[in-house]
């Protein structure tokens, strides 16, 4: 059973269809890299998995719940998905401790000493221990990313989405956060991530997924996409991002 | 000119002005503040919250406060609030609310429309995405809005806040047309009882304008030291 399976989801505003028809799984322990050029749609599927972005029809399963369930608590099972985003999204008013702290204590009922120790290791395998009492405004970008990070899996989650976590970044500090993923999926996570880092995906990709105008246009094992893509547009993306 | 005002009167009636007066004024505006604005943020995530019957109770309520002088609705209270009291109750005689009491709730339902929208736009201050993030940890409505928005919306409304407490506190005087005590109204008293209007209200004027002035200044040290570093 895959860890994420996407059936046939669709997603349109109005008449302009954000989503149309898109399908496919993430295997447990595989590392899936979501690429397309803006607006393709990408981030949109990505937020469906966790269920911040409705979808009309079509299903999700996570770990064998669907989302699609009434009977789901939708709660619950983003407790069990980590997601990073674009924009970081540390809490400001909160200190990186308390903002690894708070979900581990209101939703896992965690006690603030455990909670503090896994915070604290966290840190540590993200390289930010002395950072524990700054507030995340005090941080570089690269830094609140690296803890945004370390926030999603204080929860010890099943897998992990990730929004284009590199694409606000300044260039030089882009390598720190994605030595931290590749980290993880060496670990063996479960990965879902939306990214225009190819040279992540060539080092740890499982597979790569092309979108474009809310299909999935390609589908493929990494070697596969790299080598040979097979549909026109795929190639010109990739030929667009490469170049440099 | 001065020779003629006897400034005296001030002197005889301070404990009285600032005792009497000021501490009712003062207790008006704080409670008023604090009821108003736990009121109006209830108003503004029921304004926000996409459930339309609640958007539109809120909607109407707010744009009804907003469009009704003060002093209109303090009569209206005043005179109306002992028939709803008893029909609320199923008593047979209108209820016995007193004007402090009216005062008090007139005062507090006003200002719930005003701290509702300040709510409202310091909510819509905070980025879709800090919301998002927290549901995505597994937060539910409740822990997001206690936990994350409200705390840092609150923060960034701050030097509106007291901006609007400001506007208050100069409008309890209002509550003359009820006959009470604030510290204008003790000051008219003193005033006609002994006859030194221009004194009296030249000292009133000056107080209100020191102390709105005052906060004015804090507001302006706040905006600097609350804002939340991005």
């Amino acid at each position: 059973m895959p860890m994420i399976e996407i059936k046939n989801i669709s997603k349109a505003y109005g008449s302009f269809k954000v989503l149309t028809n898109c399908t496919t799984s993430v295997e447990k322990g595989d590392v899936v890299v979501v690429c397309g050029p803006s607006g393709s749609g990408k981030s949109t599927l990505i937020k469906t998995v966790n269920g911040l972005e409705p979808f009309q029809s079509g299903d999700i399963v996570v770990d064998g719940i669907s989302l699609s369930d009434n009977a789901t608590n939708l709660n619950k099972l983003r407790s069990r998905v980590g997601m990073v985003f674009q924009n970081f999204e540390l809490f400001p008013h909160l200190s990186i401790m308390d903002n690894l702290c708070l979900a581990q204590q209101k939703v896992l009922g965690r006690d603030r000493a455990a909670s503090e120790a896994k915070g604290l290791a966290l840190l540590t395998r993200v390289g930010l221990t002395e950072q524990a009492a700054k507030f995340p405004g005090q941080l570089s970008g690269g830094q609140q990313q690296r803890v945004a990070i370390a926030r999603a899996l204080a929860m010890d989650p099943i897998c992990m989405l990730f929004d284009e976590p590199t694409s606000a970044l300044d260039p030089e500090m882009v390598n720190e956060v994605l030595d931290v993923m590749v980290a993880l999926a060496k670990d063996g996570m479960t990965m879902m991530v939306v990214t225009h880092e190819m040279g992540f995906a060539r080092k740890v990709a499982d597979r790569v997924i092309f979108m474009d105008r809310g299909e999935i246009v390609e589908d493929a094992k990494k070697d596969d996409f790299f080598g040979k893509p097979r549909s026109e547009r795929a190639q010109q993306f990739l030929s667009k991002i490469l170049q440099h | 000119m001065f020779s003629t005002f006897d400034f005296d009167v001030i002197a005889r009636s301070w404990q009285y002005l600032f005792f009497e007066g000021m501490k009712f004024t003062l207790t008006l505006t704080a409670f008023a503040t604090l009821g108003g604005l736990i009121a109006g943020t209830i108003l503004a995530l029921m304004r926000l919250s996409g459930i339309k019957p609640l958007e539109w109770f809120a909607t109407f309520y707010t744009t009804l406060f907003r469009s009704l002088p003060l002093v209109l609705v303090i009569f209206w209270f005043y005179f109306l609030l002992p028939y709803i009291g008893a029909w609320a109750t199923g008593a047979s005689r209108p209820m016995q609310v007193g004007a402090l009491n009216s005062a008090l709730i007139t005062f507090t339902l006003f200002e719930a429309a005003y701290f509702a929208e300040i709510m409202r736009a310091g909510i819509q201050s905070i980025p879709k995405g800090q919301s998002a993030a927290g549901y995505a940890l597994g937060l539910s409505y409740w822990q997001v809005m206690g936990g994350i928005v409200l705390p840092q919306a609150f923060r960034n409304m701050i030097p509106v806040i007291l901006t609007q407490t400001i506007v208050l506190f100069q409008d309890t005087s209002l509550v003359y047309v009820l006959s009470l005590t604030d510290f204008l109204g003790a000051a008219s008293k003193i005033a006609q009882r002994d006859g030194r209007l221009v004194e009296m209200y030249l000292f009133a004027a000056l107080v209100y304008f020191v102390i709105s002035f005052a906060l004015s200044q804090l507001v302006k040290v706040l905006q600097d030291r609350v804002a939340i570093v991005r």
